[in-house]
């Protein structure tokens, strides 16, 4: 399959993939932009310019990863602290890559590269969806990947430009944006009986594990634990 | 705080979250994997989602809510359920946040 981007043979398919992906991609755009310009007004807030806020976000597309980084650096952490915190935070990524990867074997390593640098939480529940009713292609889910990018980016931007012009942004629910989307893509994985048993048991290990790991640890363990339960139940 | 210290965190993070997400991927999609393997996977993404709704519901900014005074927990429940019944990620967002709103005021 060839990359994006030859522009001498027009592909409308190809094109029309891309654009139902970032259709597709809609809701993410709209729970990334506040809580991305809530990210730019507390980076700013912390010292960050502009730039170096919409950079954060444009090149680590991080969410969560993002803003605990800010916390640690509030804290006087050191860069390697805060870089090794991110990424513990976001070891849950080499889970999405791997349940990724059996749906992108015949995508060239440039266009793997673009995906897994799109790969956030969102973007993987939408085309792990999306792949499950057997639409997703390589196109669709850059258009989800490029619909996310812009929306966190765009909203840092906003944030980092107008903190202190906009009041806090808590006041419009938008620390919900994201609870709210993650809760129809949960709803949207219950396929059958067997996964609705799986996500209630990961629920009730997320609970107990929130408990007595420490800091979000659970976040790592609890569906590895819970795909393996799965796996040996359900042979 | 520093420009240096900044930008080095910047850089840092950049680098560090490519490197969670790619070689999986790039790794992982050239070699066959064993089928007790695929089976797992095909089992992360519910067990993934399941656990992200949890922790931002039930403790949302690291302080556990009890359930009838959560609007975290109910406007979760509730947009579910408007998925469920719409099947539209836009339509359920956009009106489990507005739920949330109306919650919090109500029971928060």
């Amino acid at each position: 399959m060839p990359t994006t981007g030859s522009k001498q043979a027009p592909c409308p398919p190809r094109r029309a993939r891309f654009a139902r992906g970032l259709k597709l991609g809609l809701p993410i755009l709209l729970g990334y932009m506040p809580v991305g310009a809530a990210f730019g007004i507390v980076a700013r807030d912390l010292g960050f310019t502009p730039l170096q806020a919409v950079t954060c976000s444009a090149t680590a597309l991080a969410g969560a990863g993002q803003f605990i980084g800010l916390a640690l650096m509030k804290s006087g952490a050191t860069a390697l602290t805060v870089v090794a915190a991110t990424s513990v935070v976001n070891l849950r990524y080499v889970l999405f890559g791997a349940a990724m990867s059996p749906h992108v074997s015949r995508v060239p390593l440039g266009g793997q590269a673009i995906l897994a640098f799109t790969l956030t939480d969102e973007t993987f529940a939408v085309n792990i969806d999306d792949n499950r009713r057997g639409n997703a292609d390589a196109f669709s889910m850059a258009g989800v990947g490029a619909i996310a990018w812009v929306g966190w980016v765009s909203g840092t931007a906003l944030g980092a430009l107008t903190a202190g012009l906009i009041g806090d942004p808590s006041a419009w629910g938008v620390q919900f944006a994201m609870p709210a989307m993650f809760s129809a893509l949960l709803v949207a994985q219950a396929e059958d009986r067997r996964h609705v048993v799986i996500g209630a048991v990961a629920a009730a290990l997320a609970i107990l594990l929130m408990l007595t790991l420490p800091a979000d640890w659970y976040v790592l363990v609890t569906p590895v634990l819970a795909a393996t339960l799965a796996a040996v139940v359900y042979r | 705080m520093s420009a240096t210290y900044i930008w080095t965190v910047v850089i840092g993070m950049a680098v560090a979250n490519f490197v969670v997400r790619f070689p999986p991927i790039a790794v992982l999609s050239r070699v066959a994997l064993p089928g007790w393997l695929r089976r797992w996977l095909s089992f992360i993404p519910v067990s993934v989602m399941a656990t992200l709704v949890i922790g931002a519901v039930v403790r949302p900014d690291g302080v556990w809510l009890p359930p009838a005074h959560n609007p975290y927990l109910l406007a979760s429940l509730a947009t579910g359920a408007i998925y469920w019944r719409s099947r539209s990620f836009v339509g359920a967002t956009i009106a489990g946040v507005l739920l949330f709103v109306a919650l919090r005021a109500a029971v928060g």
